[in-house]
């Protein structure tokens, strides 16, 4: 039961991350196509009926909450760029070890940044400022960045329980370099059948 | 003692008017209260750019900026004002407005939300310029034009059956350039500094409105300071603002010269009977925003042009 | 102090192996609370601004999933069919063609490893296949697949133009002659081996069936190659900004892969025209499954991986990319990039002893860091020095990207060794190895393009000068 809500959740949160993805290059693309075809949209839905000057604004504010929103599903699954090649040299002990600082070193950034986000979203929200284009408060916007944070802290938690509890041999980065190649040797093994 | 330091942060070039006015302030400062304020100017947006110094002031991280007057839409509707069409009729009308008794007044309009005005410094009247010449409100009509974040400059255009279109600047010069946006309007000054003179083949001397900018400061900081070194501050400040807005006029004139001297954009003049239709076409946009400015702020405004 | 402070912490973060823009972010913050009297919460306002309000950086995120419609839509293997039929009959052709291939793949996507990933997955082992030594292929594929930050469209460019507020489409464009002429040298100095080696080259088939492949592989590579026109023609032509004509590519990618290609999605395996069916027929069939296609492609498995993959890629460079602007941020509150130019300016370098410096400089950098963080470090250190000595910003900006490229295949860290370590199966170490020759080629260019600044400004200015201006 806790197993299937998790892998819901789990599969949720893909689906948030893609149509961020998606809505942000529609967006794009459809302010494009607006300005291109003008003449004839005003010929068709009359003079002073198309707005397009909220989209800007949207796309932006999309692409830092699919940033914030996503970080914490890169930690999951192991997607974050680093340098792994000195601590690869070192036995397991002390990997370990080093795993428990990196995790706790990241704990800080998730602490530092949301006691910041809490001062600035309180200062936000008393004097009730919105946006410039779009009415939506300014606080509702940034706290993405809160809420961000939250997520990647309990990402590193686990990885530090896993840790601790000997289930993970440390703070496994991603190896972007595989992991672009093994999409695509297997794209192409499927291509070549 | 440490000194107070004051951040001034801006996002203009050192030699433009206003980089030239808030040096002007730091040596000022420098000379008159040495060892007890300090001034520190970080230009080009180095700290912070125009849309997040006044929430990095009210955190205390800046203690002076000076973003366009149609930055402030946000913090306060009154400011609006500024943007409105034909509302002045040249730059001694606007310094008498600012000036008088409904001017200063403004620049408390935002203590609700801890910002205090200091002054107004100038850029100068705002111009429209195209790919074709724009002579008459029908020549705008159908076509995009590039505009600040306003909702009054939306109207405005909205008025002349216009599409406005919001870019960053990155991106505007080479929409411009290649056509993909039609217009944008701005003073002789920035379309001399950003180059959309090489990209617009017409410029209307139109006049038809103002880019200034307002000096704030944060309220809890400027009262936090002793009282005689606030009034001298405030006294430097004040020399700084007379020097700048005198670079700022001269650059103006200067800057049109240029522009005209290049031959890469034709300057139309307006007849009295063409900037009339503009005037006709675009002043009813006052009456939409009468409710949110004022209309005893705008009769002001309009009694300064006497 | 602050500045040594702030670079220790960082290697040192780095080193232990916390991801890279959480290094970034956690060096700023910790220097901020220790040195600076700023607030937390500017500095959290900083990192959210950064990550919303740069507007040409939205272009990464529409070009990554481009690319990766591209590269899932089996374009790379039309690309290179294309590129064979037009030199794989000259001695060491095949290598030759997969240059091209890289050179082509490269005006798509917006980045190196994608393009040595794309091309060099196929035509490594055809090269074997066809009797050429593995690590002579490897090493032109990790080479050759530099070009794709260097052929417009380019991620780093993007970056170095948000950076500098440089223009990013004449950055695009001061890419495109350097990057061909590295390509082309790299072309010849594959004939020239090829020579002296005794390469294969396959049996000029004649001019009928040349003209015929050449023909039937353009038309088959046409989706692919209609997207070069795509992206530079929407920015060239008056149509939309780079930021826009990538979320354009993005949508035209999607299309081609599902409906064009057909390679991924619902519509996979359905072709074009079945066996024995009537024009008629199949016009009306292909009409109906456009919109049934492409509705049912929104939900379709293959789609939403691709769309995942992209959306993960995009994630963790921009999170880098948003702490590496809070850094830079952190340098500039502490007056560093101030101090660095001071000291530079006052060796009293002349331009083209800075610029030897900044080769170094980069080359150095390149092995810690990704590029886009380089970039956004270092520019507000160097580029106001270079625009103090008279060099072209643009022209600098490719300088910087072209030393970007080297770092990419240059020991210890290098993201092509590693791509190509991995399609082969070999060590880092032989990847190394089989890289180096070619490296020569590539370090020329570097000096010729940092020595020869109309090799990089030529083209746009051109434009410039056929749009009526100089
Ligand atoms: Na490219
Ligand atoms: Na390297």
């Amino acid at each position: 039961m806790l197993r299937a809500i998790a892998q819901g959740l789990g599969r949720l949160e893909e689906i948030i991350i893609c149509l961020f993805l998606v809505g942000m290059t529609l967006l794009v693309f459809f302010e494009v196509i607006v300005r291109l075809m003008y003449a004839e949209l005003i010929e068709l839905f009359g003079e002073g009926s198309i707005d397009i000057f909220w989209i800007e604004e949207l796309t932006l504010m999309g692409a830092a909450w699919f940033v914030l929103f996503g970080a914490a599903y890169g930690i999951k699954v192991g997607a974050h760029i680093g340098v792994d090649a000195f601590v690869r040299l070192l036995p397991l002990a002390a990997r370990r070890v080093v795993g428990l600082v990196v995790v706790a070193a990241g704990l800080a950034y998730c602490g530092l940044f949301l006691a910041g986000g809490w001062v600035y979203e309180s200062k936000m929200y008393k004097i009730g400022i919105e946006m410039e284009d779009l009415p939506i408060p300014r606080w509702v916007t940034f706290s993405m960045l809160m809420l961000g944070m939250v997520m990647i802290g309990w990402r590193l938690a686990e990885i530090g329980w896993r840790i601790l509890t000997g289930k993970a041999g440390g703070f496994d980065l991603a190896d972007e370099a595989r992991e672009v190649l093994e999409d695509r040797v297997e794209m192409n093994q499927e291509a070549a059948r | 003692d440490d000194p107070i330091v004051i951040k001034f942060s801006h996002v203009v070039a050192e030699n433009t008017p206003k980089g030239q006015m808030a040096n002007k302030f730091r040596d000022l400062v420098a000379e008159r209260l040495d060892g007890k304020v300090v001034v520190e100017v970080y230009p080009n947006s180095q700290l912070f750019n125009d849309n997040q110094v006044l929430e990095a002031m009210l955190l205390g991280d800046v203690q002076m900026a000076a973003p366009s007057l149609s930055k402030f839409g946000q913090y306060t509707e009154k400011l609006q004002i500024f943007d409105l069409p034909f509302l002045f009729k040249d730059m001694a009308a606007v310094e008498r407005f600012q000036n008088g008794p409904a001017g200063q007044k403004l620049l408390t309009s935002m203590e609700d939300v801890g910002l205090l005005g200091l002054g107004y410094i100038h850029n100068g009247m705002k111009q429209l310029s195209a790919s074709k010449p724009l002579l008459v409100p029908e020549d705008a009509r159908g076509l995009k034009f590039r505009i600040q974040s306003s909702d009054v400059l939306q109207a405005q255009f909205e008025a002349v059956g216009a599409l406005p279109v919001k870019k960053p600047f990155s991106e505007v010069f080479t929409l411009l350039q290649t056509k993909a946006i039609d217009g944008q309007e701005n003073t002789w000054s920035n379309i001399y500094s950003k180059k959309f003179f090489e990209v617009q083949e017409h410029i209307t001397a139109s006049n038809h409105g103002l880019i200034d900018y307002l000096i704030v400061t944060s309220d809890e900081f400027w009262k936090s300071m002793p009282d005689d070194v606030r009034a001298e501050v405030d006294k430097a400040l004040a020399e700084a603002i007379a020097h700048g807005n005198k670079v700022a006029m001269d650059k103006a004139t200067g800057d049109r010269a240029k522009i005209a001297e290049s031959g890469r954009s034709t300057i139309h003049e307006l007849t009295p009977e063409q900037r009339a239709q503009w005037v006709e076409v675009m002043k009813p946009v006052w009456a939409k925003f009468e409710d949110q400015i004022g209309k005893d702020l705008i009769d002001a405004a309009v009694e300064s042009n006497m | 102090m602050t500045t040594v402070f702030l670079f220790i912490l960082l290697f040192v973060l780095l080193a232990l192996g916390l991801p890279i823009a959480m290094a970034l972010g956690l060096s700023s913050v910790l220097t901020i609370l220790l040195f600076s009297n700023d607030s937390l919460a500017s500095v959290a306002l900083k990192l959210f601004e950064n990550l919303s309000s740069h507007y040409t950086l939205l272009a990464i995120p529409f070009f990554i999933l481009s690319s990766a419609f591209l590269s899932s839509g089996g374009v790379a293997r039309r690309l290179i069919r294309f590129a064979m039929s037009l030199v794989g009959h000259v001695r060491g052709g095949m290598a030759m063609a997969s240059v091209l291939a890289c050179m082509l793949f490269a005006a798509v996507s917006g980045s190196s490893p994608a393009t040595v990933a794309a091309i060099g997955s196929i035509v490594i082992a055809g090269m074997v296949r066809h009797g050429y030594p593995e690590k002579f292929a490897a090493g032109v594929i990790a080479n050759a697949g530099t070009l794709g930050i260097l052929i417009p469209p380019s991620i780093v460019m993007l970056v170095y133009a948000a950076a500098t507020e440089e223009s990013a489409s004449r950055m695009f464009m001061a890419g495109f002659v350097p990057g061909i002429m590295i390509g082309l040298t790299l072309m010849v100095a594959i004939y020239i081996m090829a020579r002296v080696r005794g390469l294969p080259r396959a049996e000029f088939p004649g001019f009928g069936p040349f003209l015929a492949e050449m023909a039937a592989s353009t038309l088959s590579a046409l989706g692919g190659l209609m997207l070069i026109i795509i992206v530079l023609g929407s920015i060239y032509g008056g149509i939309a900004s780079p930021t826009e004509a990538a979320a354009v590519s993005a949508v035209y990618a999607w299309f081609i892969a599902v409906y064009g290609y057909r390679d991924i999605g619902p519509l996979k395996n359905t072709p074009w025209r079945a066996e024995g069916e009537g024009t008629a027929s199949a016009v009306l069939r292909n009409l109906v499954m456009l919109p049934v296609g492409l509705l049912r492609s929104v939900s379709h498995p293959e789609v939403g991986r691709t769309v995942l993959d992209a959306a993960k890629v995009s994630i963790m460079l921009l999170f880098v990319i948003g702490n590496a602007m809070l850094f830079a941020h952190v340098l500039t509150t502490e007056r560093i990039p101030h101090e660095i130019a001071e000291l530079i300016t006052g060796w009293g370098l002349p331009a083209w002893g800075f610029l030897i410096v900044v080769n170094i400089l980069l080359l150095i950098a390149g092995n810690f860091m990704e590029p886009s963080a380089i970039i956004l470090i270092m520019a507000p250190i160097l580029f106001p020095i270079a625009v103090q000595l008279g060099i072209d910003p643009i022209h600098f900006g490719i300088i910087m990207v072209v030393n970007m490229e080297i770092g990419m295949i240059t020991p210890p860290v290098g993201l092509n060794l590693f791509v190509t370590a991995g399609i082969t199966g070999h060590s880092i170490g032989w990847a190394i190895k089989a890289a180096t020759p070619w490296l020569l080629i590539l370090l020329c260019g570097l000096v010729v393009i940092t020595y020869v600044p109309e090799i990089s400004l030529f083209l746009p200015n051109y434009l410039d000068q056929l749009r009526g201006y100089k």
